[in-house]
């Protein structure tokens, strides 16, 4: 009979315990989700924080540990920033619930994937089982800034069905790309060749219009969409227009009709900076 | 009285037990009475440790009680912080500082664990990593839909070249091949199409692993499958539909970068009614779209809207 005593007692004392754990856990996330220190501030501290430890030390113990620690980290995060082109400009994230097993958090974040910029909002669910962690996203609600873009607006509805946050950031990242891509091809060109290449709808439109100064009644539209699929699958299409002033169609019927499966060898052949500038070329010889 | 009992005995049944024995034997000797003293002093001694032991229980009791008052005390006013605290959060809603000029150990150990979280999430976008002293150490991260599967780690070392000096990539994936083909010319492409492997591989196992788990009474025998996890053999039944007539099939993912098979053969035995063997070919057709659980997902749901049709 006493030992059944002694071990409601010893069972209390380790749910209090528990109890405790959890308080203080969640005590520590509500003040950490809730303070915000900005930059200088942080900047203050870590002065402040090498001053007063140099003080006290005076060569017993290393200094700056925890100054050390937060440039380290802060090194890995920038690194990360530029190798994926994946910026975050700001993170907000709420701890609603934290049991032994459980923990859901509500997280927002904003942020670009080099021009393309996009804020999210969803839920993280971590539950402990016996040999490992899972963790589940849920609530997923995306907002892009190319949101108007058909495919875009396809490509986003999927992910957010099925909760697909890892999958989004996969297919951001080579869409991005590719956007960077065309960003540069076409800022290259333009650059290179001001009298000929020019862009109606600037370096995030999605043509460029290659015209000889001298006849102006003749221009080349090389258009480059960037198709992304609901599955975030990104393909690049190319294509060239070509318009043509009658007298030139009435000769150069044939050349013209051609011109676009040309193009399309030749981009086959030599690639899409190769095309383009041998387009630019012969529009600049023709006379 | 029994032997061994321990328990204390009153006096009375002592001295009728020394009457029996003077009873019994006219002429005690010297050894019965040593015996007897013996057996007395062990009962004093088992009720001396009775004693001792009965007195460390309470005390035992009376420590445990005391752990649990002050456990009690020390959560009660923990409650009462974090009630204070969320009703002034409620109160300021958004960002509210300590009133307190935080220390600048504070505001350090704010920020660190402000970036750790920030790295966390990098985790979620299924590339991370840590520089090393030598290179970069790459976390890559699968999943499927909304579920986070396992994390594969590169170690690199980016001088004098790009090399991996560690990884825990399984073996069926081309790790090698890659390497060649990427590694020097763009790592960021190396990694992507890593990733696209490795995704594959998790979404193909993940498929599997929920047939096992949700439909495992549908599926005759065990499920066949190798390592890579692209080519699937197993026999199932029909949900509502008799048992004699299983389903094999046989599905195989052709592309590795892919979660859904690019050659699907559903059959059933000669001896099976045509109804059937048409279900096979509609079967064969779904698994070639749909994901595998899904699609048997899809099974049960048209069996039980079947079965409650009139």
């Amino acid at each position: 009979m006493d030992n059944s005593v002694c071990q409601v007692y010893e069972d209390k004392i380790q749910s209090l315990e528990e109890e405790i754990k959890l308080l203080a856990e969640k005590y520590e996330d509500s003040q950490q989700e809730s303070t915000f220190f900005s930059d200088e501030e942080i900047l203050m501290s870590k002065k402040s924080f090498e001053r007063e430890f140099w003080r006290e030390s005076q060569g017993c113990e290393s200094p700056s540990d925890l100054k050390a620690q937060l440039e380290s980290l802060e090194t890995d995060l920038s690194f990360l920033m530029k190798f994926t082109g994946i910026q975050f400009t700001s993170h907000f994230k709420k701890t609603m619930e934290k049991t032994r097993n459980r923990t859901v958090q509500k997280h927002r974040l904003s942020g670009n994937c080099h021009s393309l910029s996009f804020q999210l909002e969803f839920q993280l669910l971590e539950m402990q089982n016996k040999e490992n962690v899972s963790v589940v996203v849920s609530d997923l609600s995306i907002t892009m800034e190319s949101g108007e873009d058909s495919d875009v607006s396809k490509f986003v509805s999927s992910i957010e069905e099925h909760g697909n946050l890892l999958a989004f950031f996969r297919s951001l990242s080579s869409y991005a790309e590719w956007y960077e891509h065309r960003r540069c091809t076409f800022l290259h060109f333009k650059a290179k060749y001001p009298d000929v290449v020019t862009l109606p709808e600037g370096l995030l439109g999605d043509y460029i219009i290659l015209r000889n100064s001298k006849h102006s009644g003749f221009e080349l539209m090389v258009v480059w969409k960037i198709h992304i699929d609901e599955e975030g699958r990104t393909t690049p299409l190319l294509d060239l227009l070509t318009k043509v002033p009658e007298q030139v169609l009435e000769w150069k019927m044939a050349t013209i009709e051609n011109a676009p499966t040309g193009f399309r060898s030749m981009l086959l052949l030599f690639g899409i900076e190769a095309a383009i500038e041998n387009l630019i070329k012969v529009v600049s010889l023709e006379k | 009285m029994e032997p061994g009992r321990g328990e204390l005995t009153p006096p009375f049944s002592l001295a009728g037990e020394w009457q029996g024995k003077m009873e019994e034997g006219k002429a005690y000797s010297p050894h019965g009475v040593f015996a007897h003293l013996e057996m007395l002093e062990a009962r004093a001694h088992e009720a001396d440790m009775k004693e001792e032991e009965a007195k460390q229980q309470e005390e035992k009791l009376a420590r445990l009680k005391a752990r649990v008052q002050e456990l009690t005390l020390q959560r009660d006013e923990l409650q009462v912080k974090v009630d204070l605290q969320q009703k002034r959060q409620l109160e300021k809603e958004g960002v509210a500082s300590d009133p307190a000029q935080p220390s600048a150990q504070a505001v350090l150990e704010w920020k660190i664990k402000r970036v750790k979280a920030m790295l966390q999430v990098f985790c979620l976008t299924g590339i991370s990593g840590k520089l090393t002293k030598q290179g970069v150490c790459f976390c890559i991260s699968t999943a499927y839909e909304g579920t986070y599967l396992d994390s594969y780690y590169l170690d690199l070392l980016t001088k004098p070249e790009v090399r991996i000096l560690r990884h825990s990539i399984p073996i069926f994936i081309p790790l090698e091949q890659l390497a060649k083909k990427y590694l020097q010319t763009d790592i960021r492409r190396f990694l992507s199409v890593l990733s696209n492997h490795l995704n594959a591989y998790a979404a193909r196992k993940y498929q599997a692993d929920q047939l096992q788990e949700h439909f495992s009474d549908q599926i005759e025998g065990t499920l066949q499958t190798n390592s890579l996890c692209n080519l699937l053999v197993f026999n199932y039944n029909v949900p509502n539909k008799s048992k004699t007539f299983p389903f094999n099939v046989r599905l195989l993912y052709g592309d590795l970068c892919s979660s859904i098979p690019t050659k699907v053969t559903v059959s059933c035995t000669s001896e099976a009614p045509a109804s059937l063997a048409e279900m096979a070919a509609a079967h064969s057709d779904l698994f070639c779209h749909v994901a595998l659980h899904k699609a048997f997902r899809s099974f049960s749901d048209a069996g039980e809207s079947a079965a409650g049709a009139p």
